[in-house]
């Protein structure tokens, strides 16, 4: 009678505790992306010096799409990794772009002057790209494939090592099967 | 007459477009406000994309109406943000797949709560009626129950012995052990009249059964050495009900005891004040989001509490805790910049804020309190200017960074101090009340001199021992030789004049902090000390090294 009373009482229990453990463990903010290995989502965007380009200008391209903000601290911090980084690759047959978000056009010109940015940067206008990437911590950066295929997504600020080795996986089409992550700011 | 006809073509078209647009308008706003009310604003936390003013939000209420203008449904509307965000984003989730336990699993609970319940007020419900009820039939008889409780008579087996008739024997000691503990308990208050009333029931039916099985068999004899020894071992063994409620009771206590040490902890060590608007009050515990000594992070919570409540010694208190075990905290260091700033130590504070920024160089409070003693303290225009620019990048727009350009727009573009690693003597110093001369180092130093280090001027009464210094004055990269001026301004408790005797220590500190004193530091002091103020020539040679 006790023991059958007490199993009774630690089938009730365990499961409490074990879902009270399992969301103190979760980082509630923390969007996992849905977006890993599949095609990227078309965009057209205009860059700062007024050209206009779109995502199909890349095709056959390994492509680093990373936005950010200039009142975005880790952008800032990861701001010279990525120059350096874009330096080294911009010979072969990758490219960088920039989107900057929810910003204005002077604070991202005055940003990309601060930091010596010479890879193409524009603007997201109208918030679409950015939530056609379901972007909502940044910096974020994505990785897309020559066939137009993302195959890495960073949420935070990243490093150029990391950036050289990711978009060489992108460059051979290898997908990773998880994000990377570092210090992030949430959108606004 | 063709005019005419075309005009009242064109009114009805134009009224019929009113009447359309009339009909259509508020659907296609219902339409948008129901979608974004049931999507999740992944800037906030907890807010439907319709209720949350972040601007993410209003653009996804931007691409929502799009999408309903567009004519597509709300499932395909979902379907898009689910494909982009994954189902995280949907306030109700979906009803198919690992999803659907969330649904189901409320309800389940809900019924196995109901029948336990019920189950639980009908138990009660027989007990009472069995107590009120007297006339409740004993299961056995008179004569039974008076052999049941013969328990020094009863046949004891012997102990290896399994045949049914001993099995039957055993159960019949403890039913006789158990009923004889029931009356004790009852008699001595531990049991109610109910319970008493149900327990004695379910034992006497319990014995009624064993006795009239035991009747029968055959009798057997039973070595009474054995059966004495027997009868000590089961009246040790036999499980009595209140031995089990002992138990019962410690692993109950046990069990809620380690309940509540688990849910402690996980509470403390996950749960922290929100720093912003923009935090979450989840983390630390294994997802890694937290400051990593919470002992310091409470400490700093308590300090900006007290600060925002100007309790500034509880503040002080709480801030010197955090710099204990985390010596170079740029928020416990902004704090303290903005205390003695309030205090009117322009030195301290500018101090405490270039701490700050040398572990953190964009911390908005720390340039926004540099920038401030720059500008009201030191009147260095050109310096607070830089750091409001800087601060001016890095905040986004909105009331705080149309407060810094108002505070950039007021700061004169010409004139002000110089910096103040510039060292020169301000010439609007009253010279009654300062003690100025020029600070050289011995030729055998030089060599040790630390481009990186700051000179502290340091002045103490001559009257009193220990405490803290007069006045302090602090030179970041100081070039020798150097004229210095110490004065009113420099000194660290408003309202303490500088006058009187006072000896003059400097020292060239290699990490910059004038509270510690670190081996290689270089040291001179006025070789005439104590000095009266108002000393012109209070001259200084730095000509010892610190062990």
């Amino acid at each position: 009678m006790p023991i059958r009373r007490l199993i009774i009482t630690v089938l009730i229990i365990a499961p409490i505790l074990a879902l009270l453990a399992f969301g103190f463990t979760r980082d509630a903010k923390y969007i996992h992306s849905p977006l890993l290995a599949k095609p990227a989502a078309p965009f057209n965007v205009t860059l700062f010096d007024g050209k206009k380009i779109s995502l199909e200008d890349f095709r056959g391209k390994a492509l680093f799409l990373n936005f950010w903000a200039s009142w975005c601290a880790p952008c800032r911090t990861e701001a010279y990794d990525l120059e350096a980084a874009w330096r080294k690759v911009k010979d072969k047959n990758m490219i960088f772009l920039g989107v900057a978000l929810q910003d204005s056009d002077q604070a991202s010109k005055d940003f990309l002057k601060e930091f010596a940015v010479t890879y193409p940067n524009g603007k997201d206008e109208s918030g679409k790209i950015a939530v056609d990437y379901g972007t909502w911590g940044i910096p974020e950066s994505f990785f897309i494939d020559p066939q137009g295929r993302i195959t890495y997504k960073h949420v935070g600020g990243i490093r150029a090592a990391l950036v050289l080795s990711k978009l060489e996986e992108a460059a051979k089409s290898i997908a990773s099967a998880q994000e990377g992550r570092g210090d992030y700011q949430g959108v606004r | 007459m063709v005019f005419p006809k075309l005009f009242v073509l064109y009114a009805l078209l134009v009224l019929f477009r009113s009447s359309l647009f009339a009909a259509t308008a508020p659907d296609i706003e219902e339409r948008t406000r129901e979608i974004a009310s049931e999507l999740r604003c992944v800037v906030c936390q907890n807010l439907s994309v319709a209720d949350s003013p972040s601007e993410m939000a209003q653009q996804m209420r931007a691409i929502v109406r799009e999408q309903v203008e567009a004519g597509r449904t709300t499932e395909q509307i979902n379907d898009f943000f689910v494909s982009k965000y994954g189902e995280w984003v949907l306030l109700k989730p979906k009803t198919s797949g690992f999803s659907a336990l969330l649904w189901i699993l409320p309800y389940v609970v809900l019924v196995i709560g109901v029948i336990a319940a019920l189950l639980f007020v009908r138990r009660i419900a027989a007990r009472k009626k069995l107590a009120k009820d007297s006339t409740v039939p004993s299961p056995i008889s008179d004569r039974t129950r008076s052999e049941l409780l013969r328990q020094n008579n009863i046949e004891i087996p012997d102990i290896e012995d399994t045949t049914p008739r001993a099995e039957l024997l055993r159960e019949r000691s403890r039913l006789s052990t158990e009923w004889t503990e029931l009356d004790f308990d009852y008699q001595s208050g531990k049991l109610s009249e109910s319970d008493y009333q149900a327990l004695k029931y379910e034992v006497e039916a319990k014995a009624a059964g064993v006795m009239q099985q035991l009747a029968a068999m055959p009798a057997k004899t039973v070595v009474p050495a054995m059966a004495k020894a027997a009868r000590a071992k089961s009246a040790k063994d036999a499980p009595s009900p209140s031995r089990f409620r002992g138990w019962q009771m410690v692993t109950g206590g046990v069990f809620l005891l380690l309940f509540g040490l688990a849910l402690g902890v996980m509470l403390t060590k996950s749960i922290r004040p929100r720093q912003g608007e923009s935090d979450t009050m989840t983390g630390d515990f294994m997802t890694g989001t937290a400051p990593a000594n919470s002992e310091a992070s409470a400490a700093l919570t308590e300090g900006k509490q007290a600060f925002s409540r100007q309790e500034f010694p509880k503040a002080i208190e709480a801030f010197k805790k955090v710099l204990a075990t985390d010596p170079n905290n740029p928020e416990a260091h902004s704090y303290m910049g903005f205390i003695l700033m309030q205090a009117g130590h322009g030195d301290g504070a500018l101090m405490a804020f270039e701490k700050a920024l040398s572990r953190a160089p964009n911390l908005p409070m720390a340039l926004w309190g540099k920038g401030m003693v720059l500008y009201q303290d030191k009147k260095d225009f050109a310096g607070a200017r830089e750091i409001f620019e800087k601060l001016l990048k890095l905040v986004p727009p909105g009331e705080e960074r149309n407060e810094v350009a108002k505070v950039l727009a007021e700061i004169p573009t010409t004139g002000g101090a110089p910096k103040p690693n510039a060292g020169a003597t301000p010439a609007t110093m009253p010279s009654g009340q300062t003690i100025s001369g020029k600070i050289t180092v011995d030729p055998k130093l030089k060599d040790r001199i630390d481009p990186q280090a700051a000179l502290f001027i340091i002045a103490r009464p001559a009257a009193g021992a220990g405490g803290p210094p007069l006045a302090v004055k602090k030179i970041d990269h100081p070039t020798f030789p150097l004229n210095y001026s110490l004065g009113q301004e420099n000194v660290m408790m408003q309202n303490t004049p500088f006058t009187g005797k006072i000896n003059i220590i400097v020292r060239l500190d290699k990490d910059g902090n004038p509270t510690t004193r670190g081996a290689g530091d270089l040291a001179g002091e006025y070789k005439k000390n104590p000095a009266n103020v108002g000393v012109m020539n209070a001259d200084i040679v730095i000509n010892q090294v610190m062990q």
